[in-house]
């Protein structure tokens, strides 16, 4: 196992480092977020196009870059540090999942799109597997029941839906233009992750070839990879932000963080940080070269990650005292990523069962 | 290093090991040598590492003038990574290889290079380290243990604590304070200390689990000739940093063995035998346990994979170290939860050993420097905070309070301790 990046790892980090700080600093962000957007479509555009994030994942022969789930972590690292919209995390869980199922058709007619990021396309799949059940069959399969939150539901082109018919659960490809099919934008409270409500009223919808079941199972390790990387980010940025103010603010005569009450603090989310990334490196390698270890080391990592991560934003608002806690500091929109990353696809708790189940506890 | 030599060199210490160690065995009831090894096993030790060494395994990335087998990191590390699965009776040598060794090779004389390396990494002569004193914990740099010059040499008096195997030490590095007239910092000396010279007494320390794996140790007038000091007379503050990041980046990446009674491992299969695993509160703190286990372990790669690639770990061994302690701690609370009141009280032997673990979990959080210096460390040397302004940085030693004061005595040095 390897844990240290990769020359070209490096290399794709640093350039969305220097496009997030370019093209979509914070105050960017305020703006989409006083504005009601869901994300910047010409941020995405050049993302997805210029970057080649949408496609990092999918196969060259879809038009992507192949490059693998290790690579894409380490650009949703950069993304989660700066808080940056964009339906990335939707379309590379949807095409994990086309990619591990045995649809020929479902690839052919949505990869490419996804990985132009022309497509998007959503997993509308939550932590309890949802209650979408299925009526009919074969060329006119129709679903119903709720989903929600669906990650970029109110953007999504087509949805990949977990759906319980006779025999198990099976994997169902609905358009947005179904009829029966609604999306209702949530009320988020992380401005930053827009999230929707899917009802099905008999929509029509059609089943994937593949193993479902495996196919969610996998989703679910490729989730916490993907969270996790994205929240080793935010709590990177926070610990940055709060790092520099204790250099910088004063109080009783000096720096606040020569403080103990301010410095120790400081050092256990350093401490905290550094697991945290520790873990998620290892849970990159493996979702790429060790796929029998990959659903314990994804787990670890987004256990590690999650709870350390809101914590930690919770104490860069304390350390910052009085203006951590205002709407013109940055902090509370780390604050409520933390909380919707940590619930998000399964809370701590039910991560903590999924990682007991793994290891046959 | 090249691919072929890298091949071969694993391939020949695989073989060495598997002809001359036992296997670690996941069963073996949690077995740290609490008593620090008895006369019997330190010969069994010193036979063992005679071996080691004989066969191009000890000191591996020690110059080879000196003894050392003059190679790289890269094959430090896959003899550390094949010798996890070995229990190796080395724990005799492991700080006198790990923290003097590395000093004198930085700081130390050529005579002294030449006098000490070689029969240190051969396991003919131990070595401990002796800074710690009662009054001089987490402020080391208070200590109150003497130098005098004396002709060509020195004269040591004083009390060190918490010195490991000083009762089976042939050598010690001690620290002692050379000039009272300066800060005290400033005026303080490294020396090699001969621990069976007149006026050296060592005697057991008792710890909180019942056991005695530390000693106390009394110099009183200890002749130190001329050719003991380690570097430069009043820079032995300099040596000691050195020698405590050494420390602490030993103690925080040290894999835990996957037969400790407080690992996710052992307590597992312990819950299951007892047939407590099945709660599901218990069964998310395993895997709790499991999650944290791997955070710590995977942290101590990823420094050493740094390490090899050229990043200088500098202070973030504190972050291990202090990872470790919290997630020992951890672990406690894991245990206490997962068997219940059977750790109040058993006739189970592994029962047992959890229990005394538990009680051994507060040293981990204290030995080699506190969880609060690791803070500090942290916050001022991997975060680059404000140093405490520190009233007695520039202070002459002599006018310093210091140790435990009763209240209303101000006594300087040498007050209660």
């Amino acid at each position: 196992m390897t844990l240290i990046l990769t020359a070209e790892e490096e290399s794709l980090r640093d350039s969305v480092r220097r496009f997030v700080a370019d093209r979509s600093p914070l105050t960017k962000v305020r703006d989409l977020i006083a504005a009601g957007e869901p994300y910047d479509a010409e941020v995405w555009k050049q993302l997805a196009a210029q970057l080649g994030l949408a496609g990092l994942i999918i196969p060259a022969e879809y038009g992507g870059a192949g490059a693998g789930w290790s690579a894409l972590s380490t650009a949703l690292t950069e993304l989660g540090a700066g808080l940056v919209p964009s339906p990335l995390l939707a379309v590379s869980l949807a095409a994990g999942v086309l990619l591990q199922l045995d649809d020929d058709g479902a690839r052919d007619r949505l990869l490419p799109g996804i990985a132009a990021g022309d497509l998007i396309v959503t997993l509308a799949a939550v932590a309890d597997g949802g209650q979408v059940i299925t009526s009919g069959d074969g060329d006119d399969l129709r679903l119903s029941g709720e989903l929600s939150p669906v990650l970029n539901g109110a953007q999504a082109d087509a949805f990949l839906i977990p759906a319980r018919r006779a025999g198990g659960t099976v994997l169902c490809l609905a358009d947005r233009e179904a009829a029966g099919l609604t999306v209702t934008p949530l009320t988020t409270a992380d401005h930053t992750r827009a999230l929707a409500r899917l009802r099905l009223d008999g929509a029509p919808a059609r089943p994937l070839a593949g193993d479902g079941p495996a196919a969610l199972a996998a989703a679910g390790d490729l989730v916490n990879l993907a969270l996790a990387a994205e929240q080793c980010g935010g709590m990177a940025a926070c610990l940055a932000m709060t790092a520099e103010y204790a250099k910088i603010r004063v109080a009783f005569g000096q720096p606040i963080g020569a403080f103990q009450a301010v410095k120790h603090k400081l050092a256990d989310m350093a401490t905290a940080r550094e697991l945290a990334y520790a873990a998620l490196r290892a849970a990159a390698d493996c979702a790429g070269e060790r796929p029998g270890k990959f659903p314990a080391a994804a787990s670890v990592a987004r256990v590690t990650v999650s709870a350390a991560y809101f914590e930690a934003a919770a104490d860069t608002i304390q350390l910052h005292g009085g203006i951590g806690y205002t709407w013109e500091h940055d902090a509370h929109l780390y604050y409520k990523n933390a909380l919707s990353g940590k619930v998000l696809f399964g809370d701590p708790g039910a991560q903590l069962d999924r990682l007991a189940a793994t290891l046959r506890l | 290093m090249s691919q072929q030599t890298a091949g071969d060199f694993a391939r020949r210490a695989r073989d060495w090991l598997e002809a001359n160690a036992p296997r670690r065995r996941a069963d073996a009831p949690g077995g740290v040598d609490e008593e620090g090894g008895t006369p019997a096993s330190i010969t069994e030790q010193k036979a063992f590492q005679a071996k080691l060494y004989d066969a191009g395994l000890a000191g591996i990335t020690w110059p080879a003038e000196y003894g050392g087998q003059g190679l790289t990191n890269a094959e430090q590390i896959v003899f550390s990574r094949l010798a996890r699965d070995y229990d190796l009776p080395v724990g005799a040598f492991v700080i006198g290889i790990g923290m003097p060794g590395p000093t004198i090779l930085e700081c130390g004389s050529e005579q002294q290079k030449q006098r000490y390396l070689r029969p240190m990494l051969r396991g003919e002569e131990i070595w401990c380290q002796l800074f710690s004193e009662p009054g001089a914990g987490s402020d080391v740099a208070s200590l109150q243990t003497s130098a005098v010059r004396d002709g060509d040499g020195w004269v040591l008096n004083g009390q060190k604590v918490w010195t490991t195997g000083a009762h089976y030490s042939d050598f010690g590095a001690v620290l002692a304070r050379s000039d009272p007239a300066q800060p005290k910092h400033k005026g303080i000396s490294m020396f090699i200390v001969d621990m069976h010279a007149p006026g050296v007494t060592v005697r057991p320390l008792r710890i909180a689990t019942g056991s005695a794996p530390f000693n106390e140790v009394f110099f009183d007038n200890v002749a130190l000739p001329a050719g003991s000091l380690i570097g430069t007379d009043n820079k032995g503050w300099d040596a000691a940093v050195v020698m405590l990041r050494s420390e602490r980046i030993a103690i925080g990446t040290m894999t835990a063995s996957r037969s400790s009674p407080l690992s996710h491992e052992s307590l597992a299969a312990l819950a299951a035998k007892l047939g407590r695993g099945g709660d599901p509160a218990a069964r998310r703190g395993l895997a709790e346990l499991y999650a944290r286990e791997r955070a710590v372990a995977l942290f101590g790669q990823l420094l050493r994979e740094q390490a090899m690639s050229g990043r200088d770990p500098g202070a973030r061994g504190s972050v291990a170290k202090l990872a470790a302690a919290e997630l020992s701690r951890f672990a406690a609370n894991v245990a206490a939860d997962v068997l219940g009141d059977a750790i109040a009280g058993t006739d189970d032997d592994e029962v047992r050993a959890v229990a005394t673990a538990i009680v051994a979990v507060p040293g981990a959080a204290i030995a080699g420097g506190t969880n609060e210096i690791q803070r500090n460390i942290i916050g001022e040397r991997v975060l680059g905070l404000a140093k405490d302004p520190g009233v007695d940085r520039d202070t002459p030693f002599s006018q310093l309070r210091v140790g435990t004061q009763k209240p209303g005595s101000g006594q300087s040095p040498g007050g209660p301790r």
